[in-house]
C-alpha cells in the first residue's frame, strides 16, 4: 500500500521512543539464538479435505513478500516469485497479494499458484471500487453497505471458493483502517463521534468498522471456510493518533482474529524524514500486545524507500531483521516485505525494492538468511 | 547335365503340361499382385478430403473492418507546450536560433541512423537492400542488467564486417533493458555507486566498442529516478571523456519531455522547470542527442497516433528553441501499432502487416476514408476479429516525408529510422527526394507494391497460410490545408509555415495484400499444450504415455508414418488414452526440398496408416524441421499451403522448443521451457529418434512446473475451441470406402509379410541353435567313444567302381585301391559305362598285371545301371563302392568294413575328404566336407539316422542291396535313395571316420554348380520319394530329425538366403530392420562354432574354421541358386508323374 501520512506520525512517535532502542544493548549477550526453525521439510500444502491452516510457529518468524503485482496488486506470476526468491536467497513462507471488491471475484488462480509453489497466500481483501485511488472516500462497497448486507452474495461466493480452495489462507480485510487514505477508514464513518450511552465510551468510526468486520468474518465462517485465518491489519501509528482511533478501538474481539498485524514503513518519499526502524516497531508492538498478548503478531507490510541522502536503507533493513527476532517481541511470527517501485506524480520514484542498491540487497539477504526466518509454512489441519 | 529319360524318374512330367499350367497361374498371380500394389500406391496419392474444422479456417473471414470511431482527443499531442517557454532567456536563445537558421548545414552531410534488431530477418533484409542509404547503424548489443549492473554484450560479428564493408559507422545501443523490463536500478546503482565500479564499467564498455570497431555508443536509459540527476551527469561526463580519448562519440537517446529534466540536457532552468543543477548541461559534452520523435502514443497507451505532425513539430520547436539543432538527430518512426482494445494487448507490427490486416479485413471496402492527412498525418483504421476490437495506427512513406521535411527544416544533424524491417519500403525513395515532388513522383508514391514479404495476423502457433498478393494504391497529393502556427513570432514557425505549403497526404483506396500467416490458438494466458514429434517409439512412447496418464494430461503426438507402421499398437494406445495425433510426414524429410507429389505421398500414406490403425483421420499437420520459427521466406510457405489448401490440414507450429532431441540435459530442458514459456503456448518435445531418457525425466517436472505457475495443460482441440472429434474425425463409412479398404488391406498385408518374416527368423534361429547344439553333442559323444579300426573283422570284399570318361584319374584310383593293406580277400570290379575316352584302355593296362581287377564293359546307361551291373558281377557279400576320382589310403578298406561285423549293419559310410586343395572353391568344399558332411555323419550315426552313404566311399552288404531292390534309376541320387531304402528295411547305417578317402572336388564355380545341382535335385527327388518317412514314428531319429533337417536346413533355409541377404544389404544401406543383424550374427557364430568343432575332431587346424565366414557370402548364394534351380526344374516336371511317384515309393517296402 502506498500512503503518505503514516510515517509523518511515526516520526512524531519515534522522537519519543528513540531513547530506549534495545539495539543499544548487545543483541547476542543474553539472547539465546532462537532454536533453528522447524526443519524446512514442511510439506507443500495440498488443497484437500480436511481443511488446513497455517500453524503458529513455536520458534521462528515466517518470512514473506508482496512482489510488484501491478496496479491491482494481483498479477501474481511464478516467475516473479522465483526471481525474488533467488534474489534474496530464501524461499518465501508467505506471498501477499490483493483481492479488490471491485473485481467481484475470488483470486483462485493466484492462491493456487502461491500454494503450489509451497507458500501460504496472504490476501488483502479490500472493499473498494474502481478506480482504486486513495483518498476518494467511501464508494459502493462502503462499510455501511456491507453491514446492510448489500454484498452478502459476493461475500458468500468468496467464502465458498475459499473453502473449496481448502489450503491455508490468511485474509487481511480492510487494512490500515486507522489511517485516513482508504475508503474504509474509521475516520470516514463518524470517526470520533461517541456512541450515546456506551460505557466505556465507544466511537462511531471504529464501531462501524468492527460491525462490518464481524459481518464479513461471520459470513465467511458460516460457509465453513475454516482454512481462512483472519489478521486485523492496522497501520503501525494511527492517523490521527488520537484516543478514539487507536488500535484497541478497532479490535473486534479475540474470536474474530487469529493474528494481529500492522504495516510498517520507513521513508517512502523524497520529502519524508528518515525514521529509524526501532520506533516504528516498538510502540506499535506494545500497543497490540496490550490489546491481546496471546495473539501472534504479523508485520503485514514493511519496507523503506531508497533515499541515500536521507539515510541508509541497508542499515534500516539490518535493524529490521535484528529487531523482529529480538526477545523483546516474542509475539512476532511473520513479516511480509513490500517489494515495489513506483513513479510519483512529480516524476520521482519511490523505490521500496529490496534490491534498490547492492548494499540494500546484501543487507536483506544477510538478515533474512538467519534461520529464525522461516522459509516454508508449517501447515496443520483446522480445528 | 544329362536328363535321364526313364518314365519312372521322380518329378518327370512326360506330357509337359504341368509347367504351362503352373506358368499361367504364376503370371495371373503376379499380375494381380502388381495391380494390387499399384492400386495401393494410388490410394496413397488420393487425398483423404479432410474437412478443415470450421473454427480453423475462417480467421481470415472473421476479420472485419470497423467503422472509424470518432477520433478521440490526443492527450499527448500538446505535452510539448509545457516546455515551450515564453521567458526572457528563451527570447535570447531565439536570436541565437535565428542566427543558426542562416548558417550552412554541416558539410559532413546528413546523418542517417538505422535501428537494427537481430531477431527479425526482415531487419537484415532491409539493411542489405538499403545499406547505401545509411551512414550509421544502431544494433541493440549492450544492456545493463540487475542490481549489480552487469554489462551484457551480445555483438554479431557478421554485422561488424557488414558495416565496415558498407562504410557504416556502428553505434550500438546501451539500454537498461532485460527482456521487456526496464531495469532502472542497474543504472542508478552504477551512477550512485563507487567510482571504482564506474571506471571498471567504462573500461569494459570501451574494450567492447573497440573490438566492434564502433564509432561510439548510443545510451538509451529509461525509467530512471530523476533524484540522482547529478550522478547521471557526472557518470555520463566520465563516459564521454573516456570515449573522446578513444576517438569515439557519445550519443544520448532522449524521449522528448521528462528526459530533458532527468538528464539535465539543456542546463536551462526555463526549459527544465524544477531543475536546479550545478552540473554542466549534457549538451556541453554529449556529441549527439538522438531524440525519439515517435511513440506519442505507445504500446501501453490508449490507441492514438504514433507521431502526429503537430506533436512532432511541437517538440522540434522546443528543441530548436533551446538547443543547437545540429547536435540533434531526429528518430522517425517507420512502423505500426495494433492495439487490441478488448484484451489490452498491443503488438508492434510492420507497415506491411498493417496493409495486410486492413486489406483482409476489407477496410478499403467500407467506404470510410483511411488517410495520412491533416491534422495528424498518421494512418489509422479499426477492425475486429473474434478475440477483440483492434485499432491500428501506422506510419508510412507519406508521414515519413512530412516528418523528414520538418526535421530538415529545423536543420537537425540527421535522422534515425526506427526500425529497419518494419518500414514502408518507399521511405527510401522519399529520403532521396530533392525539391518538391513532381506529379510522376506522387504517382510512384501512390503505388504500393506487394512483395514476397510475409505478414502476420493473429496470435498463436496454429497457422493458416494465404499466399495471394496484390498491389495496393493510395492517392498521394500535396496538402493545401495549413497547420496553425502557435507563436507567429517564433522564426522557426515561419520556416514551418513554408514547409506546410507542401506537405503530402495520402488517401488509401486499396490496401496492398501480402502473403499472410494467420495465427490462431493463443488460448488464454494460462493455457498451454504439450506436443511430441517423431514417434511412436517402442521404448520411449510408452514411458511418456505412462507419465501423461499419471498426471492426467492430454497431449498431441505428431507421428511419423514409418513409425506408425512399425508400432500400430502404440498409435492405438495414444488415441485410446485420449491424446490427439497429428501427421508429421512419413519419413521426416525436409519438405522444402521435395516435389509436390512426394509431399502428398508422405502425408497421405501417413494419413491412410493412421486411418487404418485408429479408425480416425487427423486434420493436424506439423512440418518436420523449423516448426518453431515463423516462416519469413515465401518458399517456406509453399509446403504449408499445399498441406492446408490441397490436403486440408491445419498446420501446427510451436514456440517453446527446448531442443530436447539434442540432449542438453534434463535440467537444461526444464530451464529452457521455463525461459520460453512466455514466448508461446505450444511446447515441443520428442518421444522418438534416439535416447529420450532426458525428455522422460524432464516431462513430469515440466508438467509440475506448468501447474505450479498456474497453467492449464490443454489439448490442441481445446486451444482451438473445438471438439476432439472435429480435429480427429472418426472415419465415415461412406467416405472413400474403397480407397481406405485398399490402403488398409495393403498395410495389413505388408504387416503380415513383415510379421511372418520376423516370426520365421526367430523360429529358424531357434531351430538352428537347437540343431547345432544337438549335432555338436552327438558328434562329441561319437568322437569320444571312438572306433577300434584295427579290429580283426576281415571279410572278403568286392570293390566296385563305376567309370565314365575317367581316363585321367582311373589309374591313380586303381593304384590307391590295390595298394591297400587290407588283409582279407579282395576283388576290384570296374564298370566302364561306355566311356568315350581312353578309360577302357587305361583299365585294361592295369587289369593285365593285376588278377584282382576285373573290367566290365557296358553301353552308356548311367551310373545306377553301371553299379547294378557291377554288383551283379561281384562275388563277395561285402561290397565297397568308390568313385572313379577318389583315392583310398592303405587302411581305408579295413576301417570301412569294420562296422559290418555286426550283422544288422547294412551299410557304412566312409570319411570322404577333399584331396585337391589348389583353388579357393576346393578349399571351401574341403571345409564343407569336414564340418558339414562328416560331422553330421558322426552325429547321425549315434542315432542311426544317416541319410546318405556316399557313393564316393562306402561299404554295403550285398544281401542288403538286393533286399532293397538294387540301385534304382528314378533319382539322380541313387546313393541317398539306397540309404533311405535300407533304413526302411531296418538296417543300421554306420559311419567309419577313419576310413578316409580323398575325393576330387570341382575346382570351378560351374563345375561345383553342376555337381551341387545334381545333388540337390537328387536329394529332393529322394525326399519326395521317401516323404512317408518324415515324422514317421517307425523310423525314429531319421523321420524326426535327419530328414526334416534336410527339408528345413538344406532346402528351406538355403532357399531364403537371398532374401535375407537382400534385407541385410537394405539394412546396411538404409538402416531399417536392424533386427536382421542379430539373426545373421547368431547363424554365423553357430557356423563358426560347428566348423571349429569339426576341425578339431578331424584333426584339421583350427584356423581353417574361419574360412566359414567368407564361405557364407560366396558359397551360400551358389547353393541357393542351385536349390531354386532344382525347385524350378522339379516344377517343370508333370502332374502325371506325381501319381506315378506314389506307386514307386511303395516298391522298396514290398521287397
Amino acid at each position: 500500500m502506498r500512503f503518505r501520512f503514516g510515517t509523518f506520525i511515526a516520526i512524531a512517535a519515534a522522537s519519543l521512543l528513540v531513547a530506549c532502542d534495545p539495539s543499544s544493548t548487545p543483541p547476542s549477550a543474553g539472547t539465546p539464538p532462537p532454536s533453528p526453525a522447524q526443519p524446512q521439510a514442511a510439506s507443500t500444502p495440498v488443497p484437500a479435505n480436511p481443511l488446513q491452516r497455517l500453524a503458529i510457529p513455536q520458534h521462528g518468524i515466517y518470512t514473506g513478500a508482496y512482489i510488484d503485482w501491478g496496479d491491482k496488486e494481483d498479477t501474481v506470476t511464478l516467475e516473479a516469485i522465483e526471481k525474488f526468491e533467488t534474489m534474496v536467497g530464501k524461499h518465501q513462507a508467505i506471498v501477499a497479494s490483493s483481492s479488490y471488491w471491485g473485481e467481484q471475484s475470488f483470486p483462485d488462480d493466484n492462491l493456487r499458484l502461491i500454494t503450489r509453489h509451497g507458500s501460504v497466500p496472504l490476501v488483502f481483501w479490500s472493499p473498494w471500487d474502481k478506480p482504486y485511488v486513495e483518498g476518494r472516500g467511501p464508494d459502493k462497497y462502503s462499510l455501511t453497505s456491507i453491514i446492510a448486507g448489500e454484498h452478502d452474495a459476493y461475500i458468500d461466493m468468496w467464502a465458498e471458493k475459499a473453502r473449496a480452495f481448502g489450503s491455508p489462507l490468511i485474509v487481511s480485510f480492510a487494512n490500515e483502517m486507522n489511517g485516513e487514505w482508504f475508503p474504509w477508514s474509521g475516520k470516514l464513518y463518524g470517526g470520533s463521534t461517541p456512541i450515546p450511552g456506551s460505557k466505556p465510551v465507544h466511537f462511531q468510526g471504529p464501531e462501524t468498522f468492527k460491525k462490518a468486520y464481524r459481518h464479513v468474518v461471520d459470513r465467511v465462517r458460516a460457509k465453513g471456510a475454516t482454512n481462512v485465518q483472519w489478521v486485523l491489519h492496522l497501520m503501525n501509528y494511527s492517523l490521527p493518533q488520537e484516543g478514539w482511533n487507536l488500535a484497541a478501538e478497532y479490535y473486534p474481539g479475540p474470536d474474530y482474529c487469529d493474528w494481529l498485524g500492522f504495516s510498517l514503513y520507513g521513508a517512502q518519499f523524497a520529502d519524508d524524514d528518515w525514521t529509524q526502524f526501532f520506533p516504528l516497531l516498538d510502540w506499535p508492538y506494545e500497543e497490540l500486545r496490550r490489546i491481546d498478548a496471546t495473539k501472534p503478531v504479523m508485520v503485514c507490510e514493511w519496507a523503506v524507500g531508497e533515499f541515500p541522502t536521507l539515510g541508509s536503507k541497508s542499515d534500516w533493513l539490518r535493524d529490521a531483521f535484528r529487531l523482529f527476532k529480538s526477545p523483546k517481541y516474542p509475539n512476532i511470527k511473520a513479516c511480509v516485505y513490500w517489494h515495489e517501485r513506483w513513479e510519483n506524480d512529480d516524476g520521482r520514484y519511490s523505490n521500496l525494492h529490496v534490491n534498490s542498491t547492492p548494499d540494500a540487497l546484501e543487507s536483506y539477504r544477510q538478515g533474512v538468511a538467519d534461520p529464525t526466518y522461516l522459509d516454508h509454512p508449517i501447515v496443520e489441519p483446522t480445528k | 547335365m544329362s536328363e535321364p529319360d526313364r518314365g519312372a524318374f521322380i518329378f518327370q512330367d512326360p506330357h509337359g503340361r504341368r509347367w504351362p499350367r503352373l506358368r499361367r497361374v504364376l503370371v495371373v498371380g503376379l499380375l494381380l499382385v502388381a495391380v494390387a500394389v499399384v492400386w495401393f500406391f494410388r490410394t496413397l496419392l488420393t487425398h483423404p478430403e479432410l474437412k478443415t474444422p470450421a473454427s480453423v479456417v475462417p480467421l481470415k473471414k472473421q476479420l472485419k473492418a470497423a467503422i472509424n470511431r470518432t477520433e478521440q482527443d490526443d492527450p499527448n499531442a500538446i505535452n510539448w507546450q509545457r516546455y515551450y517557454s515564453e521567458s526572457k532567456s528563451a527570447q535570447d536563445r531565439l536570436d541565437k536560433i535565428k542566427r543558426q537558421l542562416g548558417k550552412t548545414p554541416d558539410p559532413k552531410g546528413e546523418i542517417r541512423l538505422g535501428y537494427y534488431v537481430e531477431w527479425d530477418p526482415n531487419s537484415r533484409a532491409s539493411l542489405e537492400d538499403h545499406a547505401s542509404s545509411l551512414t550509421h547503424l544502431a544494433p541493440e548489443w549492450f544492456s545493463l542488467q540487475g542490481t549489480d549492473s552487469r554489462l551484457i554484450v551480445e555483438p554479431n560479428p557478421h554485422l561488424v564486417s557488414f558495416a565496415s564493408a558498407h562504410h557504416l559507422t556502428l553505434m550500438p545501443l546501451l539500454e537498461n533493458l532485460q527482456g521487456n523490463t526496464w531495469q532502472p536500478e542497474a543504472v542508478e546503482n552504477l551512477a550512485n555507486g563507487t567510482a571504482d565500479k564506474r571506471s571498471r564499467f567504462i573500461r569494459d564498455l570501451l574494450a567492447q566498442l573497440r573490438s566492434m570497431k564502433a564509432g561510439g555508443v548510443i545510451i538509451d536509459w529509461q525509467q530512471l529516478d530523476p533524484a540522482y540527476r547529478d550522478n547521471y551527469s557526472d557518470f555520463l561526463q566520465q563516459i564521454s571523456d573516456a570515449l573522446q580519448k578513444a576517438g569515439m562519440e557519445l550519443w544520448f537517446s532522449v524521449a522528448p519531455g521528462e528526459d530533458f529534466k532527468t538528464f539535465n540536457i539543456f542546463g536551462d532552468p526555463d526549459a527544465q522547470p524544477g531543475v536546479k543543477s550545478n552540473r554542466p548541461a549534457l549538451e556541453t559534452f554529449v556529441n549527439r542527442f538522438v531524440v525519439m520523435l515517435h511513440d506519442e502514443n505507445s504500446e501501453t497507451d490508449a490507441p492514438g497516433p504514433i507521431a502526429s505532425q503537430p506533436w512532432l513539430e511541437g517538440w522540434l520547436k522546443v528543441i530548436v528553441q533551446y538547443a543547437d539543432p545540429d547536435q540533434w538527430i531526429g528518430v522517425l518512426g517507420a512502423y505500426a501499432y495494433d492495439w487490441n482494445t478488448t484484451t489490452k494487448k498491443t503488438e508492434t507490427i510492420t507497415f506491411k502487416d498493417a496493409m495486410s490486416r486492413a486489406s483482409y479485413a476489407g477496410v478499403d471496402a467500407t467506404g470510410e476514408k483511411t488517410e495520412t492527412g491533416p491534422p495528424r498525418f498518421n494512418g489509422q483504421y479499426q477492425y475486429s476479429e473474434p478475440s477483440g476490437e483492434h485499432t491500428v495506427s501506422f506510419l508510412d512513406a507519406i508521414s515519413f516525408y512530412n516528418h523528414l521535411r520538418v526535421v530538415r527544416a529545423a536543420e537537425f544533424g540527421g535522422i534515425g529510422i526506427t526500425r529497419l524491417g518494419t518500414e514502408d519500403p518507399q521511405i527510401w525513395d522519399v529520403m532521396e527526394l530533392k525539391g518538391l515532388p513532381t506529379p510522376s513522383v506522387l504517382k510512384a508514391l501512390g503505388a504500393i507494391k506487394a512483395g514476397d514479404s510475409i505478414t502476420n495476423v493473429g496470435r498463436g502457433e496454429i497457422v493458416t497460410v494465404d499466399t495471394s498478393r496484390e498491389d495496393g494504391a493510395r492517392v498521394v497529393t500535396i496538402d493545401s490545408t495549413r497547420l496553425p502556427p502557435t507563436r507567429p513570432d517564433d522564426p522557426f514557425e515561419a520556416t514551418l509555415a513554408e514547409v506546410h505549403k507542401s506537405l503530402l497526404r495520402a488517401n488509401y483506396t486499396d490496401f496492398a495484400t501480402y502473403p499472410i500467416l494467420y495465427h490462431q490458438g493463443a488460448g488464454g494466458e494460462h493455457e498451454v499444450a504439450i506436443t511430441f514429434d517423431d514417434g511412436p517409439d517402442p521404448e520411449w512412447t510408452p514411458k511418456i504415455l505412462d507419465i501423461l496418464r499419471a498426471k492426467g494430461v492430454k497431449a498431441c503426438f505428431f507421428l511419423l508414418g514409418s513409425n506408425c507402421e512399425d508400432y500400430p499398437g502404440l498409435v492405438q494406445r495414444i488415441v485410446a488414452e485420449g491424446h490427439e495425433i497429428g501427421n508429421h510426414t512419413y519419413s521426416h524429410r525436409n519438405l522444402a526440398v521435395m516435389s509436390e507429389w512426394q509431399m502428398e505421398l508422405e502425408l497421405t500414406a501417413t494419413q491412410r496408416l493412421i486411418e487404418s490403425i485408429t479408425g480416425r483421420s487427423t486434420t493436424l499437420f506439423r512440418p518436420p524441421y523449423n516448426a518453431d520459427s515463423n516462416p519469413t521466406d515465401i518458399a517456406e510457405l509453399a509446403p504449408l499451403r499445399l498441406a492446408q489448401e490441397q490436403l486440408g490440414y491445419t498446420v501446427v507450429l510451436e514456440k517453446i522448443d527446448p531442443q530436447d532431441w539434442a540432449r542438453p540435459g534434463t535440467e537444461e530442458i526444464i530451464q529452457r521451457v521455463r525461459d520460453l514459456r512466455n514466448e508461446g503456448n505450444i511446447i515441443l518435445l520428442h518421444d522418438a529418434g534416439g535416447d529420450r531418457s532426458e525428455t522422460v525425466a524432464a516431462l513430469p517436472r515440466i508438467i509440475d512446473y506448468l501447474h505450479t505457475r498456474g497453467d492449464r495443460i490443454v489439448s490442441l482441440s481445446e486451444l482451438l475451441g473445438m471438439t476432439r472429434d472435429e480435429l480427429m474425425p472418426p472415419i465415415d463409412a461412406s467416405h472413400q470406402p474403397l480407397e481406405r479398404f485398399v490402403a488398409g488391406t495393403g498395410f495389413r498385408a505388408w504387416h503380415g509379410i513383415v510379421g511372418f518374416f520376423w516370426a520365421f527368423m526367430i523360429f529358424s534361429t531357434g531351430l538352428v541353435v537347437a540343431r547345432t547344439l544337438l549335432v555338436a553333442w552327438l558328434a562329441h559323444r561319437h568322437h569320444r567313444t571312438g572306433i577300434d579300426s584295427t579290429a580283426a573283422f576281415q571279410p572278403s570284399v568286392s570293390v566296385v567302381i563305376a567309370a565314365f570318361n575317367e581316363g585321367k584319374v582311373i589309374q591313380k584310383t586303381l593304384r590307391s585301391v590295390l595298394g591297400t593293406d587290407y588283409a582279407g580277400e579282395m576283388e576290384v570290379i570296374v564298370v566302364n559305362d561306355g566311356s568315350r575316352d581312353d578309360t577302357a584302355a587305361k583299365i585294361g593296362e592295369f587289369a593285365a598285371t593285376e588278377p584282382r581287377l576285373r573290367l566290365v564293359r557296358q553301353e552308356n546307361r548311367g551310373k545306377a545301371a553301371a553299379l547294378r551291373n557291377a554288383v551283379a558281377q561281384s562275388r563277395h557279400e561285402i561290397i565297397v563302392f568308390l568313385d572313379a576320382d577318389t583315392l583310398f589310403q592303405p587302411c581305408t578298406i579295413g576301417a570301412l568294413v569294420q562296422p559290418l561285423a555286426h550283422p544288422l549293419v547294412g551299410a557304412v559310410s566312409g570319411n570322404a575328404r577333399v584331396g585337391n586343395l589348389r583353388t579357393f572353391i576346393a578349399r571351401f568344399q574341403s571345409l564343407e566336407y569336414i564340418c558339414g558332411f562328416n560331422l553330421d555323419r558322426r552325429a547321425y550315426t549315434e542315432w542311426n539316422c544317416i541319410t546318405v552313404v556316399p557313393g564316393a566311399i562306402s561299404a554295403l552288404r550285398r544281401s542288403a542291396i538286393s533286399a532293397a531292390g538294387g540301385f534304382s534309376d528314378d533319382t539322380l541320387a541313387e546313393d541317398t535313395d539306397l540309404t533311405l531304402t535300407l533304413h526302411r528295411l531296418g538296417y543300421h547305417i554306420e559311419y567309419a571316420p577313419d576310413a578316409v578317402a580323398w575325393t576330387e572336388a570341382p575346382e570351378s564355380y560351374s563345375g561345383l554348380a553342376k555337381q551341387r545341382f545334381r545333388w540337390a535335385f537328387g536329394t529332393m527327388q529322394c525326399l519326395w520319394k521317401h516323404r512317408d518317412l518324415v515324422f514317421n514314428p517307425r523310423f525314429g531319429a531319421l523321420g524326426w530329425f535327419s530328414l526334416p533337417n534336410i527339408w528345413f536346413m538344406q532346402i528351406g533355409l538355403v532357399a531364403v538366403t537371398p532374401l535375407v541377404d537382400g534385407i541385410l544389404l537394405w539394412s546396411l544401406l538404409f538402416g531399417h530392420m536392424a533386427g536382421v543383424w542379430y539373426w545373421f550374427a547368431i547363424v554365423l557364430g553357430l557356423d563358426l562354432f560347428l566348423a571349429a568343432l569339426a576341425c578339431r575332431m578331424d584333426g584339421e587346424r583350427l584356423h581353417k574354421a574361419f574360412l566359414i565366414l567368407p564361405m557364407r557370402f560366396i558359397y551360400r548364394p551358389l547353393l541357393a541358386w542351385v536349390i531354386w534351380r532344382s525347385i524350378f526344374r522339379a516344377f517343370k516336371g508333370a502332374f502325371v508323374a506325381w501319381g506315378k511317384l506314389e506307386r514307386t515309393a511303395s516298391v522298396p517296402s514290398r521287397a
